[in-house]
């Protein structure tokens, strides 16, 4: 009850005298709130979307049969018939295509067995004319296909019209004998579905004599599990038996890794939002310091003077979080695409149509976000509960340093600082099974070293100080020394400010060194492996989102190399294949051909042991990454599943690659090919012989092949321009986003000196009437506040070099390899020193003026 | 009523030890004005500050109403401030950002009472004490003797058993001054405990009693008469 009086009345009036500080802090937490939010229903929508997908697409099949990726064996198909209680088990081709024409829509190609497969899946036509009882017959026809009515409504097809589908074979024609109605595998992918006859669909699609799937339903009688172990047991080492579940489980554990990444992002995001309601509250008690001692002799106890704040604190901070599901539903509308992609490009088509909600996890968000205002305001309100009530009846109190730099401080501060030291030193000894071997220790470590060193900024300000009488204010004018001495008098509100100055530096020097570590490793990595001429491929390289792009068949390197002034086409395979949880990459090239220009980066192994051992040979090269989590060296053997059965692979050496931070295996194509089955290529890396251009064999290559397929030819020179481009717009995207943290922190200074400015009224009343001109008064202060910001900026620069390390090893290191080098960006260092002094004399102007034009009558009449 | 037995108060400067109050040793009587003087720096603020459990004593006891005041948690003597002591300040301590009547009734709403049972308790006192038009301004639009009238009110709203006032007319002119005096001795001849400190004998007058203090000892007590 008096909590309520004490907020009704009083906090109530100063949230509207503080909107600027409040705003602030609900942005922070805001933005936290949002990204937790919309990382769920991003989630859960794109699972869902993909069950129901698999649902719909399964019809009454119990259980199936998974093997490689690229597909396995049709043989498959009559050792599972011959388990006993199988009833119906039916192939299926599950692949990505794109419409040739118009916005090139991409849908999924179901190819079923048009004979039986009505035995476990429903069709329905919408025309019902036709009175044919199995809309399945109509595609006895090779060039056959039935469309949803959906997908054939939003392209404006018809029944008979022919289609134009980019195929492995080039674009091919295709007549659309029916339309389904929404039922079934009809209503997959949101309707951005075809069906084919699983004969016509394996050629088009590069899948001679195998298939991607196997449905299976059992006898009456039977139960799930022993019909699971007994068709397991019939197939080799590396098939997968599950129930529609347990594949959209798999789908659970790609996303679980997209979710650590988004889900780090969100909590930093609510760090952000702590620090700044940590500063708002502090800033708050340190202004209202007199508030609170009035409160006190009037009868407050500290308990109320802690609800009081934290229950300010609150109040915003449950606003900040309900704007927060807001903001995050328009996250989720913006990524959801992405991330359905990014499972597109992994598993299959996944279009998501809606976004799916869950009253938990909106609590859970809205909690934790004002959980978390709860914790950030809970140090600087007890630390206000002290304020003694006597100090503030007196016009000028005693000392009142004792609020932020004492003791409890000081160890605080020592203690965090010791803890992310700690945490750090055992992620770099521990060993690579180790919990502390994790992206959340070195976050951890982060957090706490910012804590630590945000409580020593009283410490550090008077140090600074210190240094500063004793090495400059000597040859300096009254003014500057009367800058000094102000901040001297009042450490704990302007170590507020300079812990402002010094988190939002940190950051930008963080976050810039480390994206300059990344550019300049993906620079160097790129110039050493993309070394051909032009790169070959059936969509854009550098696509992100959008259709798939179709592979072609390995073969035509062949008929790539015929174009006249092309020296040579080297096929490129990519696929992805499980092992201990995780999607490796895998890639297969022609490793001692490419090696010819190409400069793969070894870590450890040797280039005469690749020529010697990779070619036809099940050996294979891993990157840094993996075999530092695995602790694989060259010697060791690796047993990888494939569609012919798990396979013992030899490791002949240990390659820096980026391709993909779940690790990455490369073998010969030659290899690959005999063990997948698998005669695609993904790309070609083409060089021109020695005095051709490589624009004319560019339009060469697409005069040739341009007509019967859809294809890309990029200079790679052109293609490692762009590379460089979108490095270079992701440092000024986040430079954009430090400069915003800075004119954050800018206003914390701008509320701090103004807060100074008006407690000193009398003073400057003083100083102006003993003749300090208008000018002089002003200067002080702008004085003051660059003084502020020089210090914020130098604590600032020295923990963001730390952090900067420390995000890289944890974020980037760890999974990509040790390879990726720490390099301090000293031209940002060199940026955000002079930015934090100029901004925060900016900073400054306004509460100058204030100063300036403080009246000395008035001001000399009361306190 | 009040009851100090050997009260000391030190305090550290730094390195240097201040010895405000020395052993002081008194007896306030309900229904007494007290005046206490004494040169700057001689503990008077700070006998004060005791009495009103502003502060706690280094050594000795103080009571009021027979309960101690010293060796208590802070939230006991919280609420011995909120409840039994009314103090006014020579800054006047009046809340900037709340109204005349909301300054009146903090105390109270303190409690947990709602501001809609206090209103008019409060405009009462407003009115007792001359600014019964002035209700709904703040500070910054009133006047300094306005500004300690409305203190004056806010001491008054607990009912509480002893006025402590700190140089209450310190920042004001002679004329409002005056005024104040007899609004404080109009409050003691209706029996209300009041402790003055004060600079001016002419002031000090308006009490019953005199104490002067000299290097944080009590060096003379006076009474006078009754008014
Ligand atoms: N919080 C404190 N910390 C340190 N010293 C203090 C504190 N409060 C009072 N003192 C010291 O105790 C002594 C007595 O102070 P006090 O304020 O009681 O004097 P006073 O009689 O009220 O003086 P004045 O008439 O100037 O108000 C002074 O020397 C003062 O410096
Ligand atoms: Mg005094």
């Amino acid at each position: 009850m008096d909590f309520i009086n004490l907020l009704s009345h009083i906090s109530l009036k100063h949230i509207r005298f503080q909107k600027a500080r409040m705003f602030m802090a609900v942005c922070g937490i805001c933005l936290g709130v949002a990204a937790m939010v919309s990382i769920d229903i991003v989630n859960r929508s794109v699972l869902k979307s993909f069950e129901d997908s698999i649902n719909h697409v399964t019809g009454r099949a119990a259980l199936q049969v998974t093997g490689a990726d690229s597909g396995f064996p049709e043989q498959m198909l009559d050792k599972v018939r011959n388990v006993p209680g199988v009833e119906y088990a039916l192939p299926v081709i599950e692949t990505n295509a794109n419409l040739a024409g118009g916005k090139e829509r991409s849908f999924m190609i179901l190819g079923v067995d048009s004979l039986q497969d009505h035995q476990i899946r429903n069709y329905s036509l919408t025309d019902k004319s036709a009175d044919i009882p199995d809309p399945l017959l109509f595609l006895a026809k090779k060039d056959s296909i039935l469309l949803t009515r959906e997908m054939a409504v939003r392209e404006g097809i018809k029944i008979d019209q022919e289609i134009q589908v980019q195929t492995v074979q080039g674009i091919k024609k295709f007549t659309v004998r029916g339309l389904l109605d929404p039922e079934g595998p009809a209503k997959a992918s949101g309707g951005d579905i075809a069906i084919m006859d699983i004969y016509a669909a394996q050629p088009a699609f590069g899948k001679e004599g195998r298939i991607d799937r196997i449905d299976l339903s059992f006898l009456p009688g039977e139960t799930l599990n022993t019909m699971k172990d007994r068709i397991q047991s019939a197939l080799p080492e590396g098939y997968y038996v599950d129930t529609p579940a347990g594949r959209s489980r798999q789908v659970e554990i790609l996303l679980t890794r997209f979710r650590k990444v988004i889900g780090l992002i969100g909590f930093m995001a609510i760090f952000v939002g702590m620090y700044l309601i940590y500063n708002a509250v502090s800033i708050s008690v340190v202004q209202r310091r007199k508030e609170i001692g009035i409160l006190r002799a009037l009868g407050a106890t500290r308990v109320q003077i802690i609800t009081l704040f934290i229950g300010e604190a609150l109040a915003v901070s449950a606003l900040a979080s309900f704007l927060g599901i807001g903001l995050g539903i328009v996250f989720a509308k913006l990524t959801v695409g992405v991330v359905a992609q990014s499972v597109t490009d992994m598993y299959l088509k996944t279009s998501v149509r809606e976004l799916t909600f869950s009253w938990d996890f909106l609590i859970k968000d809205v909690g934790i976000g004002i959980i978390a205002s709860f914790a950030a305001a809970a140090f600087p309100a007890f630390a206000g509960a002290r304020i003694t009530p006597v100090s503030a009846i007196r016009a000028v109190p005693y000392s009142e340093d004792g609020f932020l730099l004492n003791r409890k401080t000081r160890i605080a501060s020592a203690f965090f600082i010791l803890l992310s030291i700690l945490i750090f030193t055992a992620y770099k000894t521990a060993g690579p099974s180790s919990a502390f071997r994790s992206s959340a220790a070195t976050f951890s470590s982060m957090i706490f070293l910012v804590l630590g060193v945000s409580l020593s900024t009283p410490a550090f300000l008077r140090l600074f100080m210190a240094g500063f009488h004793r090495f400059f204010s000597p040859r300096m004018g009254a003014g500057v020394r009367l800058a000094g001495l102000n901040l001297q008098k009042n450490i704990s509100r302007n170590a507020v400010a300079v812990s402002a100055v010094f988190y939002s530096i940190a950051m930008f020097v963080s976050s810039s060194s480390m994206i300059y570590s990344l550019n300049r490793s993906f620079l160097d990595y790129i110039e050493a492996v993309e070394r051909c001429d032009i790169l070959v491929s059936s969509g854009h390289p550098l696509a992100m989102g959008g259709a798939p792009s179709i592979p072609m068949p390995e073969e035509m390197w062949k008929d790539i190399e015929k174009v006249p002034g092309v020296l040579s086409a080297d096929p490129f395979r990519k696929t992805f294949l499980n092992y201990d949880g995780r999607r490796l990459f895998l890639g297969a090239i022609d490793i001692v051909r490419s090696m010819e220009y190409n400069q793969y980066i070894l870590t450890a192994g040797n280039r005469k042991d690749i020529r010697r051992l990779l070619p036809h040979q099940d050996n294979i090269m891993v990157n840094e990454g993996f075999a530092a989590r695995y602790r694989i060296k060259p010697g060791d053997f690796l047993v990888l599943p494939t569609p012919n059965g798990p396979i013992r692979f030899g490791v002949t050496a240990v390659v820096v690659s980026y391709v993909s931070d779940s690790g990455s295996i490369w073998m010969d194509i030659n290899t690959y090919q005999r063990h997948w089955r698998d005669h695609l290529a993904d790309n070609f890396a083409v060089r021109v012989k020695p005095n051709e251009s490589i624009p004319t064999v560019r339009e060469a290559i697409l005069d040739r092949f341009g007509k019967e397929r859809k294809i890309f030819a990029l200079p790679s020179r052109e293609f490692k321009g762009i590379v460089r481009d979108m490095l270079g717009r992701s440092f000024t995207l986040t430079n954009a986003v430090n400069i915003i943290t800075l004119i954050i922190a800018g206003l914390g200074i701008i509320i701090t000196l103004l807060a100074s400015v008006l407690e000193r009224t009398r003073e400057i009343g003083v100083l102006r009437s003993i003749g300090m001109k208008r000018g002089q008064v002003s200067g002080v202060v702008i004085i003051e506040s660059a003084l502020l910001g020089a210090a914020g900026g130098v604590l600032g620069s020295a923990t963001g070099v730390l952090i900067g390390w420390i995000n890289l090893e944890g974020f980037f290191r760890l999974d990509l390899g040790a390879s990726v080098q720490y390099h301090i960006h000293f031209v940002s260092i060199g940026w955000s020193l002079l930015l934090s002094i100029v901004f925060s004399a900016l900073a400054g102007l306004y509460p100058a003026r204030r100063a300036a034009k403080t009246n000395i009558v008035e001001a000399l009449a009361y306190e | 009523m009040i009851k100090l037995t050997n009260a000391s108060k030190k305090y550290q400067q730094g390195a240097r030890e201040v010895h405000a109050l020395k052993e002081v040793s008194l007896d306030i009587r309900k229904g007494e004005f007290l005046s206490v003087m004494g040169p700057s720096g001689s503990g008077k603020s700070t006998l004060l500050n005791l009495m009103g459990g502003l502060d706690q004593p280094s050594s000795g006891e103080i009571f009021i109403d027979t309960r101690p005041l010293h060796g208590i948690s802070d939230d006991e003597l919280t609420l011995i401030r909120r409840r039994r002591v009314g103090f006014i300040f020579q800054f006047f301590n009046l809340l900037p950002i709340l109204t005349a009547v909301e300054n009146v009734s903090l105390p109270l709403l303190l409690e947990g009472t709602p501001l809609s049972q206090i209103k008019s308790k409060a405009i009462d006192l407003l009115g007792q004490v001359g600014l019964g038009e002035r209700i709904e301004h703040r500070p910054e639009q009133l006047s300094g003797g306005e500004m300690q009238r409305v203190a004056i009110a806010r001491a008054l709203i607990t009912s509480p058993a002893v006025l402590l006032a700190d140089e209450p007319t310190g920042n004001l002119d002679s004329h409002t001054s005056e005024e104040i005096f007899m609004l404080l001795r109009n409050l003691n001849e209706e029996g209300q405990t009041i402790v003055m400190v004060t600079h001016d004998s002419r002031a000090a007058a308006y009490g019953t009693r005199i104490i002067t203090l000299k290097d944080g000892s009590l060096s003379e007590d006076i009474r006078l008469g009754e008014h």
